[in-house]
């Protein structure tokens, strides 16, 4: 077995010691760390963004938060205003409603005014109809001449029974 | 002992140039191109696959990658935060015997980790270099390492002979292992190759049908072999610095 033959155990002792020692120093000092700059890089950079999406995810919290805290103001706000709006359309209505009440009531009032006036205006053309029928007819009849506070009188006295 | 078309004959060393240094043959062989190639392909490899330094990984620079991170797995989990400082030879050890072992996968090339000497003096280094780190950490008491705890008295001095011997074949095993694989994967393929060749007719197929077979194992044996022999260092690496 050649494996087992002395005559090159030196030399191959002697190239394993230098290859070897070649191959560790080489690896340690210069791919090893190599590889070591570039996953610390990655990882570092992974770090970063993992912070700054963080950080953007709090950033996109506070903007909403902000958002809701705007839109419940602007409910708030509307709510009032509408509430403002109805109340001093109320307002409104009631003191239109009001005055137009007291506008009725006035003309109400004018009118049984009038109507009073009118009917009294009537009455007393009434009783003047009446005081001149009953001159003609008490004239025509009679040849007595009455004289209108003379009727009036009369009439004022029977009036209760006229009516 | 190797004939001519001998299994055996591919693992001959051949000089390819001589050398004498104070009156040792150093001679540059076929092992030794073969470890020059190996530490050609690792630095290579590792070199420019990284030069980039890229963020986002080309497919090159992940497969050294996934190495760093594999060596640097195994040792966090088999020897934790300590085990930081050792991984350059850790990692260096298991390029060195992962690309010896494919090397010796092609054709024609020849697999110095199917040398024993070769096997054994990694291993040698290994176990010196547990040993002293043990005595470094420990002093005195890494002897304290031959006493199982929680054992009947009479038992030790059954048990502490078999812990010492079991403790200095730490580099015969190791070394044997790596070797002992090496030598039986490629001398099976080479006899394999044999019968492609002898057998009449067309059956010849059935053994290169075998050896395409045996080839795939002998790749994955070359990657277990090499993960074997660097979690086998992690551990006794852990050896040294946790006893029993």
């Amino acid at each position: 077995m050649p494996q087992l033959n002395p005559e090159f155990f030196v030399s191959q002792l002697f190239w394993l010691a230098v290859f070897f020692t070649f191959l560790f120093v080489f690896l340690w000092r210069v791919s090893l760390p190599r590889i070591a700059t570039v996953l610390e890089k990655r990882q570092n950079k992974i770090d970063e963004n993992l912070s700054s999406a963080k950080e953007l995810q709090e950033q996109a919290m506070e903007i909403e938060k902000k958002i809701n805290d705007q839109i419940n103001k602007a409910k708030l706000e509307t709510d009032e205003k509408i509430k403002k709006t109805i109340n001093a359309l109320q307002e409104n209505v009631s003191s239109q409603l009001s005055s137009l009440d007291k506008d009725l009531e006035k003309k109400v009032s004018d009118a049984e005014k009038e109507i009073l006036k009118s009917k009294n205006d009537q009455m007393k053309n009434i009783n003047n109809q009446i005081v001149n029928i009953t001159k003609l007819t008490v004239g025509k009849i009679t040849d007595i001449e009455l004289s209108d506070n003379e009727l009036n009188k009369v009439i004022e006295t029977h009036k209760g029974n006229f009516n | 002992m190797a004939a001519k078309d001998s299994p055996l004959k591919q693992f001959e060393i051949d000089p390819i140039s001589n050398i004498e240094l104070g009156g040792y043959n150093i001679s540059f062989t076929n092992s030794s191109f073969a470890m020059l190639i190996t530490v050609l392909v690792i630095t290579l490899f590792l070199t420019l696959t990284v030069n980039t330094r890229s963020i986002i990984p080309s497919r090159m620079q992940l497969i050294s990658e996934l190495m760093y991170n594999f060596i640097a797995q195994l040792l966090s989990d088999t020897v934790g935060d300590n085990g930081k400082r050792y991984f350059p030879f850790v990692f260096s050890l298991f390029m060195f015997v992962l690309i010896g072992n494919m090397v010796g996968m092609i054709p024609y090339q020849f697999t110095f980790t199917s040398h024993i000497i070769v096997t054994f003096a990694l291993a040698a280094v290994v176990f010196i270099g547990v040993t002293i780190l043990g005595f470094i950490n420990h002093g005195i008491k890494f002897f304290t390492f031959f006493y199982i705890p929680g054992v009947p008295f009479y038992m030790h001095p059954l048990l502490i002979p078999i812990e010492v011997i079991s403790y200095l074949s730490r580099p015969i095993s190791l070394s044997v292992r790596l070797f002992a694989n090496m030598l039986a994967g490629h001398t099976l393929l080479k006899v394999f190759a044999g019968f492609v060749v002898s057998m009449p007719f067309f059956t010849g197929v059935f053994p290169l049908a075998f050896i395409v077979a045996l080839t795939g194992l002998e790749i994955l044996i070359a990657f277990l072999q090499a993960y074997v022999f660097a979690i086998l260092t992690c551990l006794y690496i852990n050896d040294a610095y946790h006893l029993h």
